[in-house]
C-alpha cells in the first residue's frame, strides 16, 4: 500500500491537526503538529500494546475498537488496522457541562 | 491511625457505590500507582488494575503540562472504559450507552 493510500483518510478528519501512522518497524507516514514526533509515536504504540491487555470477564472481543486520549486543549484518537496504528490529533471543541 | 484508615476505606467505598447508582456505569475501580487495587465494583476487578494504572501513566507522557491531568478511553463494543488520574489514585469507570 503506498503512503498516499494510507493517509487519504486522515486528511479529511475535521479539526485534525496531525496524525501518525505506525507499524512495529517504526512510523510509515506523519503530518501536521505530529510530523517526525517519535516521542508521540513510542508512547502510543506503548498505550496501544497495554491497552490490547486489558480484557473483561467472559468477552471475547477485541479490548478496543478505539482508543482516545483527552487532553485539556487536544484529543488523541487512536485505531489500528492491519498491523498499522494510526493516531490523529484534533482540537478538543470540550462543551462545558450545562447545569441546569 | 487505624481508625483514621478505616474511615477513608469507609469513604472510598462509599464512592464506589454512589458511582454504581448512575444506570449507565457497569464498573469501577480505583488504584494506586503501582496498580493495587484499592476498591472495586461490577465489572471491574483486581486483575484490571495493573493495565489501568500503567495506561494513566503512559497517557501522562503525551503533556509537558504537569497539571493537565489525561483521560484515556477505550471504546469498544462492551461499552467505554474511562481511565483518570487524580494525584496518585487512578480512577477507572466502565460505562455502556445509556
Amino acid at each position: 500500500m503506498t503512503t498516499a493510500a494510507l493517509t487519504a483518510g486522515l486528511e479529511r478528519i475535521p479539526d485534525q491537526l496531525g496524525y501518525l501512522v505506525i507499524s512495529e518497524d517504526g512510523v510509515l507516514a506523519s503530518a501536521g503538529e505530529l510530523e517526525n514526533d517519535e516521542h508521540t509515536a513510542g508512547v502510543m504504540m506503548q498505550m496501544v500494546r497495554t491497552a490490547s491487555r486489558f480484557r473483561l470477564a467472559g468477552s471475547v472481543e477485541p479490548p478496543f475498537k478505539r482508543m482516545s486520549v483527552i487532553l485539556e486543549d487536544f484529543v488523541y484518537t487512536v485505531t489500528v488496522s492491519g498491523q498499522k496504528v494510526f493516531v490523529v490529533k484534533r482540537q478538543n471543541n470540550q462543551q462545558e457541562p450545562i447545569s441546569v | 491511625m487505624k481508625l483514621i484508615y478505616q474511615m477513608l476505606i469507609a469513604t472510598l467505598e462509599q464512592h464506589l457505590d454512589d458511582t454504581m447508582k448512575n444506570p449507565a456505569v457497569v464498573g469501577v475501580l480505583c488504584t494506586d500507582q503501582q496498580g493495587h487495587n484499592l476498591g472495586c465494583r461490577g465489572s471491574l476487578s483486581d486483575e484490571h488494575g495493573g493495565v489501568v494504572s500503567v495506561l494513566a501513566k503512559q497517557a501522562a507522557a503525551l503533556t509537558r503540562d504537569p497539571t493537565d491531568s489525561p483521560t484515556v478511553c477505550l471504546e469498544s463494543e462492551s461499552g467505554n472504559i474511562l481511565v483518570r488520574s487524580h494525584g496518585t489514585i487512578t480512577v477507572a469507570v466502565h460505562k455502556i450507552a445509556s
